[in-house]
């Protein structure tokens, strides 16, 4: 299945977390690319155009790399891809395909340093992670601590609608 | 990871259809105002959904994404998801932010209003 933006892969990132903005950012200033970045945004469906097996809740929980063909890759794969993209890093991604009896031990780590990176990112500033994995949870406090954001919140399950959001929907409306 | 798609219970409902659907439906009906970018909806999701199939015979289970449906999210004054707004006969008689994500928990809170 091609894809409709001209057959490039397409990154779908975060755009309700800092630190996935940051990532984009990062992405389209390292020069030349064939990859396409791409917010998930709210429209499940039209998401779902993409790709029939693209499941919204699934894209803002792990970073999805549409490929052309129709596959998907997740996590430390779809980096690993976006690595081999750019001009910067390409040259050691030979290494994430290197394999022993059938394990890519720097894929394993690729893989690690997802995983790690994605937890941690309520610390550096994720407005829709949620509640972070409990090994974080001390990190999160210290750093509130020391930045004097440390404020009492009304419930722990519940996400308060940013300021900008506010604004921009005031100007919506 | 949680996959979330299987049988969905909970019906989108939208500015177009939120009058006829919710202010004009009889009997209870929850509404949650929601984002699929929040980590919180992420987590009530599945919880929502056994929810809304333990109480489908007597009450029905909407969901406002807030990212597209702004004006509703405006009208009831959301100031973060998830939120719960529950309607009786078209009049809202509960409200509840950020309900703990446990089956027992948000069953208690979309019930309750009705039988008080």
């Amino acid at each position: 299945m091609q894809t409709p933006e001209q057959g490039k892969p397409i990154l779908l990132f975060n755009d309700e977390c800092g630190v996935c903005r940051r990532i984009a950012h990062w992405v389209r200033m390292s020069g030349e690319t064939s990859i396409i970045e791409r917010p998930i945004g709210d429209d499940a469906d039209a998401l779902r155009s993409l790709n029939p097996d693209l499941d919204i809740w699934d894209a803002y929980a792990t970073i999805h790399l549409l490929m052309p063909d129709g596959s998907m890759k997740l996590g430390g794969e779809a980096v690993a891809d976006i690595l081999r993209s750019l001009p910067e890093t390409r040259w050691f991604t030979w290494s994430f395909a290197v394999s022993i009896f059938g394990f890519r031990p720097f894929q394993a780590l690729l893989n690690l340093a997802y995983t790690i990176l994605a937890d941690v990112r309520p610390v550096f500033g994720c407005e829709s992670c949620g509640t972070p994995s409990p090994w974080v949870r001390p990190i999160r406090w210290v750093r509130k601590l020391f930045g004097g954001e440390l404020n009492p919140t009304p419930t722990p399950h519940f996400t308060s609608i940013s300021p900008a959001k506010r604004r921009q929907r005031v100007v919506v409306s | 990871m949680p996959s979330h798609r299987s049988s969905d219970r909970i019906q989108t409902t939208t500015s177009g259809s939120f009058n006829a659907q919710v202010l004009d439906g009889k009997g209870p009906i929850a509404v949650e105002f929601m984002s699929y970018g929040c980590g919180h909806c992420r987590v009530i999701e599945p919880v929502l959904q056994q929810v809304a199939k333990l109480v489908e015979s007597s009450e029905k289970v909407f969901r406002v994404n807030i990212g597209v449906e702004q004006e509703l999210s405006e009208r009831y004054e959301i100031q973060g998801t998830p939120t719960l707004i529950m309607f009786l006969d078209g009049s809202v008689v509960g409200r509840v932010e950020g309900p703990s994500p446990e089956v027992s928990s948000v069953l208690a809170e979309i019930t309750q209003p009705f039988n008080s």
